[in-house]
């Protein structure tokens, strides 16, 4: 049988759809977008396709799409890009408590440039606390950066409230948000997120690794963190990956046509999950915050009997697929920083484990999937 | 201000002096010793074209098309190798030989930190007796020739920090300069086969390292408790294998599944002696694949009084239930002395990722410190040890690795 994949967080299946769009640009529609000739128009205008139906999906002007190498590239380009420049200018950003590493390291970075660096909380109720963000900003505050999922808890935080809050308080401040989680599962909207960017990932939404893009609300002031010849509109220099950006393009496209679905199907399955781990003793769903504000395809369950990592193993050999804390950080073996945030001890954090669902999931899998979760917490019971 | 002369040499090196041979080989051996040797050279350097190797009275001459500096360096890596030096070609003439010595001499001066006075002798070997001019005087000549136009280069007859060698033969004269030492000891392969137990951890690789160096022809062994443990511990395995590869021409590894065992062990027998009944059963299937292979003894990295299974008493334990001499090159090196060779030949890296070994499943809270042979065969009636070896060596799974170099 084949293994029940519940890691959607870490990485999705390619669709079909989107591998038949990219099949040509890797055979006979090879071109340099940059190049004059035919070939290299015809490049181009597939880039620019890509680049209207990726601004479409999350109600941008596709002039304002910049193509980069992944989410990480385009956290990293909003953070370094807005607070860098020509000349130093100085000034402090706030980063969410529960940030993506791309966003936390990134401002760790520029914490070591100089510029100040302000680190969200989160109340106890899992809530990101706007009190303390409110009594942080200055006058100096230039970047604000909120993701809108998180790709541990699967909360969805309010960042229409933080564009409302930075509003009110007259602050110039850009809101970049990590929608990464978002796509796909939510009605994603600049305008109402209220957010001046928004970080995408392709393969998160069944489209090629190594594709994303920062997406902005207007034309922004952004300094490149690649220098070269100049390609999207000098924000990012190198050649683009012209497949790979045919593919986002499509799978943004498919993933923003089917998102209502998506969201009840991804609701459904929890719900199945849910009750299918009803009275298992060894098992207890983490949910920081209010189950209404919730991308229903991410779950964390703290696991008893062994660390999380045995499970996953175990669960492995069974046939489902799942991780421990997030994938990236999976592999340093380090205790997920957002699940102490989220005011986990180090123990009770190296016993967490994430389920992601994806749109491919069927209630039957979820059915299966618990047995299994059944079966070995039976199994690591007698450790 | 006058332009600097790039510091790149004009002409590529031709070819690889190796030199090798530990003292007291003589005859017979000194012949097998070198068959051996050069089988290894060649396989090693498979992924360079045209490689040849030439002998010459006690040395090596290895030649290939071109990259003649990444083969020297890939030669570093082979066991009973002492050293290499690329070497540059010159005509038979003392005019063209002068000449390729200024420039190797100027090249390598450029590669030093500047400002200090560096001392300089030549050494000729004429093999050609034809040439005109004796090893001495030929010394004398080239000295003269390049010490005049370089500063900072004073001659010394001992200890010098550069020497220029100059091998003049029949049809063309070669010189080289630099020493790149190798690994020294002897060729794999020139003593037979061992079956190394391999963990992730520091130890097993730099064992099975040494025992290379003296001329084993190392095969791998390892356990795997999954689900306990993920395939990432046995992928850091695999990668360990591979990096070791470059030391010997291809390896062998076994993986054997080992979470039958473990759990029939701590559902039947004293908690306390679980760690050394896993290495019983460690030594017994190795002994088997070891057999199987034709390797004469098994090895470890066990090193005396590390963690509570290496007392004198646990070894003893553990080695009686092997059927093969058991080797620990490591077993009075410190933590110190084996991290320093691990780092050394580039194992660190890799025994350090954070992934566990099968020895850290169900680890007692006080595992014995002065184990009993008798007390582990009593605690082994409990268990079907014929038929839990039998299983965990049916379950293998084999991969026979290259380097990656």
């Amino acid at each position: 049988m084949d293994p029940i994949y519940l890691d959607h967080a870490a990485t999705t299946p390619l669709a079909d759809e989107v591998r038949e769009a990219m099949l040509p640009y890797l055979g006979a529609a090879w071109g340099n977008p940059s190049s004059v000739h035919r070939r290299g128009i015809a490049a181009r205008e597939a880039v620019d396709r890509a680049r209207a139906q990726v601004a479409r999906a999350v109600g941008a002007e596709p002039r304002n799409v910049i193509f980069t190498s992944g989410g990480t590239e385009a956290n990293n380009l909003a953070l370094f890009g807005l607070m860098r420049g020509p000349r130093p200018r100085g000034g402090g950003l706030w980063v969410g408590p529960t940030e993506h590493a791309s966003v936390r390291a990134a401002a760790d970075a520029l914490e070591q440039e100089g510029f100040d660096v302000e680190r969200g909380e989160l109340r106890p109720s899992g809530e990101v606390d706007l009190d303390a963000l409110d009594a942080a900003l200055t006058p100096d505050t230039r970047l604000v950066a909120q993701m809108l999922v998180s790709n541990e808890f699967g909360s969805i935080y309010p960042t229409s409230c933080i564009a409302a809050l930075l509003k009110a308080r007259d602050s110039g401040a850009h809101l970049h948000v990590d929608a990464i989680q978002a796509l796909g599962k939510l009605p994603l909207s600049l305008e109402e997120l209220g957010a001046d960017s928004v970080a995408l990932s392709a393969h998160k939404v069944n489209g090629p690794q190594g594709v994303g893009a920062l997406v902005c609300a207007r034309e922004l002031p952004l300094h490149p963190l690649l220098h070269g010849g100049g390609q999207e509109g000098g924000r990012r220099s190198g050649t683009e990956n012209v497949a790979g950006i045919v593919g986002f393009g499509v799978a943004a496209e498919r993933a923003d046509r089917a998102q209502a679905a998506t969201l009840r199907h991804l609701g459904a399955l929890r719900a199945q999950l849910l009750s299918g781990l009803e009275g298992l003793q060894a098992v207890d769903c983490l949910a920081p915050g209010d189950h209404e504000q919730q991308q229903p395809g991410i779950l964390s369950l703290r696991v008893a009997g062994a660390p999380a990592e045995v499970w996953l193993h175990h669960l492995d050999a069974s046939g489902v697929v799942c991780s421990v804390g997030s994938a990236c950080q999976a592999n340093k073996k380090e205790i997920s920083p957002v699940l102490l945030a989220a005011g986990l001890s180090p123990e009770e954090a190296r016993q967490v484990l994430r389920l992601s669902l994806g749109g491919d999931n069927t209630l039957e899998e979820i059915e299966r999937a618990c047995v299994a979760i059944h079966d070995v917490s039976r199994e690591l019971a007698r450790l | 201000m006058k332009p600097t002369t790039p510091s790149s040499l004009t002409a590529a090196p031709e070819m690889i002096v190796v030199r090798y041979g530990e003292l007291g080989l003589k005859g017979k051996n000194r012949r097998q010793f070198e068959d051996v040797l050069v089988r290894n050279i060649k396989a090693a350097a498979h992924r360079f074209t045209g490689v040849k190797v030439h002998r010459k009275r006690g040395r090596l001459f290895v030649m290939a098309e071109d990259r003649l500096l990444d083969l020297a360096r890939r030669l570093q890596d082979v066991p009973g190798i002492k050293s290499v030096s690329p070497a540059w070609g010159a005509r038979n003439t003392i005019e063209s030989i002068g000449e390729v010595a200024e420039q190797v001499v100027h090249d390598a001066l450029q590669s030093l930190p500047a400002g200090e006075e560096r001392t300089f002798r030549v050494r000729t070997t004429r093999a050609h007796k034809g040439f005109p001019l004796r090893s001495i005087d030929v010394d004398r000549a080239i000295a003269d020739r390049v010490l005049p136009d370089t500063t900072g280069l004073r001659v010394a007859m001992r200890d010098a920090d550069l020497e220029l060698g100059i091998d003049i033969r029949r049809s063309r004269t070669y010189l080289f300069l630099q020493r790149m030492p190798g690994p020294g000891g002897l060729p794999v392969g020139t003593l037979g086969r061992v079956m190394c137990l391999l963990s992730g951890g520091i130890d097993s690789p730099v064992a099975a390292y040494m025992a290379m160096k003296r001329g084993a022809r190392v095969y791998y062994v390892t356990f795997h408790s999954y689900p306990y443990i993920g395939e990432a511990s046995k992928k850091k395995v695999v990668d360990l294998v591979r990096h070791l590869a470059r030391f010997q021409p291809s390896s062998r590894l076994y993986v054997i599944p080992f979470t039958e065992i473990q759990t029939a062990i701590r559902d039947n027998a004293p908690e306390a002696y679980r760690t050394v009944l896993y290495r019983r059963f460690m030594q017994r299937i190795a002994t088997r694949l070891g057999k199987r292979n034709k390797c004469k003894a098994l090895l470890t990295g066990e090193c005396l009084a590390q963690v509570a299974s290496q007392t004198i008493e646990n070894i003893t334990c553990i080695e009686a239930a092997a059927d093969l001499p058991v080797l620990r090159p490591l077993i009075t090196f410190d933590k110190e002395e084996t991290i320093l060779v691990a780092r050394r030949i580039g194992t660190m890296d890799i025994s350090s990722q954070p992934e566990p070994d099968c020895c850290t499943v169900f680890m007692p809270d006080k595992p014995i410190i002065h184990g009993h042979v008798a007390d582990c065969e009593t605690a082994e009636e409990a268990l079907d040890c014929a038929g839990l070896v039998q299983r965990a060596l049916e379950g293998f799974e084999r991969y026979d690795i290259e380097s990656d170099v």
